[in-house]
């Protein structure tokens, strides 16, 4: 098998007192569709952060293609090839769409490129016919795709989407669901977190699970879905709630 | 978009009307002295503009950056003859040098933080100044040797007039520099910055460096104007060159007045502060010089509250009521 993209190792994040991730380990290959999943609080977002520079880990080490990039400044990693997206959506308000991904775009190119490569992934996600639109003036699943975009034009190896699909309505999952498989089709790999099991299940072909910071659980959908340690974990906090509140109806 | 196509058309405009202007005045008049203060401040609020209107870098000690400017330009001319175009320039690297290493404490630093930093930087200058008396001459200020045949390599002249033309042509330059900088690539990583600096980053973009970059062309920038005021005013002290009210509040002032970040913004904010300031301390003496500081004061809060956007924005929304143009959404505006 060849080296993994990702490596994480043993790796920590405290605040204070909270041990938001506590001791992960798992691989990711290229190629990939990763789910991560796991309970409100559990440490996703965390793991995120601590993947792309937001914040450094506490202790363990992260490598991308071989190389330790754990603690490195998050331009720094974009610049390795990997980036996120952000949950609470974190666009650059003021500016237009097209804006919000041309600086993106300038990662790997110089403006006029920039300007192109932009406007293709505009057209690829759907998003061209709202290009000159402030992103203050979106909408939420707008704001969210605009985050992908943005995100794609900085050229990925790997690409975290954290939670992009929430507030969707189940023809426009479909079509994120099409867009990220066509995009690994083309040489992107992805770890996504998302709420909504029935897209999960459908888009990963791998399932890693978070509970309270620590993995529990790293296998295929069928797999997981039958591991006592992950029913466990949902039922126990608020896995019927937290369906029951999923606007669309699950499988 | 005619917008667009419009902007260079009435800046050419604007550049010839400024030009033609000081032919109608008398040379050595009080007018064309407030008007070569107006055109200087123009450019100082535009300096500023590239870090605090691009990047939202709110800084509040320009004045260490103006005063390095005058004094060394000043200080070489006194001992060396030197040409103050060529102190000019050692003065910008001295500046550079000054923004790279406040940056080094000062970069991470948001919002007030920054502010905070670069204001007691700013007076850290100018207590060096003062108390540095050997070189700067300390508080009782510095003469810029008077050579009675002055020359343009010199920067001397019998009257203000060429002044006015170098005050102009450096308005010129330096609001090119602001649009090249603005509708770049560095433009987009600042415009990044301002509005979410943590996903700048994230999506690639070196924050720390395209701040610094700003930061030191900014410098530069406001350390030149320093020296063509020290060859317009003759003589000046470490209050005036790195005071706060004088230089560093009025910079930010001027450009955030006008519409912060836009290229007319402190155009517009130079021209309505400058002459006000002098008409009021012409009218009120000055047994009343606290009082240009309370009006700035009282006149900022106004704008802010009216329109947080500046005085270019509240025009082109009184414009757009009267042409019913309900644009009101319009932040395209340079
Ligand atoms: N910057 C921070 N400072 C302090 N605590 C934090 C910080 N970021 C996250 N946490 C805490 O870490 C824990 C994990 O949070 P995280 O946002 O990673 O969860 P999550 O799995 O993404 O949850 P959700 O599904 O609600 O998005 C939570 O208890 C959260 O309060
Ligand atoms: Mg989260």
């Amino acid at each position: 098998m060849t080296a993994p993209l990702l490596e994480v190792r043993g790796v920590t994040r405290r605040f204070g007192g909270l041990i938001a991730v506590n001791d992960v380990t798992f691989d990711v290959h290229a190629g990939e569709i990763v789910g991560l999943i796991g309970p409100n609080g559990a440490g996703k977002t965390t793991l995120f952060n601590l993947l792309t520079g937001v914040y450094p880990p506490s202790s363990g080490d992260i490598r991308l293609e071989g190389e330790a990039s754990g603690g490195l400044k998050p331009h720094k990693i974009a610049r390795r090839g990997m980036t996120k997206t952000f949950q609470n959506v974190a666009l650059f308000m003021e500016s237009s769409v097209l804006d919000n991904v041309v600086t993106g775009g300038l990662l790997n190119n110089a403006l006029p490129e920039a300007r192109d490569k932009a406007r293709q992934i505009l057209d690829r996600v759907g998003l061209s016919a709202i290009a000159d639109v402030r992103a203050g003036d979106l909408s939420f699943p707008e704001r969210a795709r605009v985050e992908v975009a943005r995100a794609l034009c900085t050229e990925p190896k790997l690409l975290l989407l954290d939670e992009v699909m929430a507030a969707l309505t189940p023809a426009e999952m479909e079509e994120v669901i099409d867009l990220v498989r066509s995009l690994r089709d083309d040489g992107t790999t992805f770890i996504v977190v998302e709420h909504h099991m029935k897209a999960v299940m459908k888009l990963c072909e791998r399932l890693l699970v978070l509970n309270f910071g620590e993995l529990i659980a790293d296998g295929t959908p069928t797999e997981i879905s039958r591991n006592d340690r992950v029913i466990e974990a949902y039922l126990g906090a608020n896995f019927a709630k937290k369906q029951a509140s999923q606007p669309v109806e699950t499988a | 978009m005619t917008r667009q196509r419009l902007l260079p058309v009435l800046l050419f405009a604007g550049v010839i009307i400024l030009a033609l202007i000081p032919l109608g005045l008398d040379p050595r008049g009080y007018e064309m002295r407030i008007l070569c203060i107006t055109l200087l401040f123009a450019s100082l609020g535009q300096a500023w503009n590239i870090v605090g209107g691009l990047a939202n870098q709110i800084s509040l000690g320009h004045a260490a950056y103006f005063g390095i400017g005058a004094y060394t330009s000043t200080i070489l001319l006194k001992l060396f003859s030197l040409s103050p175009w060529l102190g000019g320039v050692i003065g910008m690297i001295l500046a550079v040098a000054f923004a790279l290493l406040l940056s080094l404490p000062t970069a991470r630093l948001k919002g007030h933080y920054y502010a905070l930093a670069t204001l007691a930087a700013g007076e850290a200058i100018r207590v060096i100044a003062n108390s540095w008396a050997d070189v700067t001459g300390g508080p009782v200020g510095i003469s810029v040797p008077y050579l009675p045949d002055g020359s343009l390599w010199m920067m001397q002249f019998s009257t203000v007039l060429p002044n006015y033309y170098l005050f102009l042509a450096a308005l010129v330059v330096i609001c090119l520099v602001f649009w090249k900088i603005k509708s770049g690539a560095l433009g987009y990583r600042l415009r990044a910055i301002k509005e979410n600096e943590q996903a700048a980053e994230v999506i690639g973009v070196d924050t720390y460096r395209s701040k610094l970059i700003a930061a030191c062309v900014s410098a530069a920038i406001t350390a030149f104007l320093g020296t063509l005021y020290a060859q317009f005013q003759f003589f000046f002290d470490p209050d005036t060159v790195f005071g706060v009210a004088t230089i560093s509040v009025k910079m930010a002032l001027i450009a955030i007045l006008g519409g912060v970040g836009r290229l007319s913004g402190p155009l517009v904010g130079a021209a309505f502060i400058i002459p006000m300031e002098e008409m009021a301390n012409s009218y009120f003496g000055s047994s009343a010089a606290g009082l240009s500081q309370f009006a700035y004061g009282a006149i900022l809060v106004l704008v802010i509250l009216l329109n947080p956007h500046g005085l270019t924005a509240l025009f082109a929304q009184l414009r757009d009521r009267f042409t019913g143009k309900g644009g009101s959404h319009d932040r395209s505006v340079a």
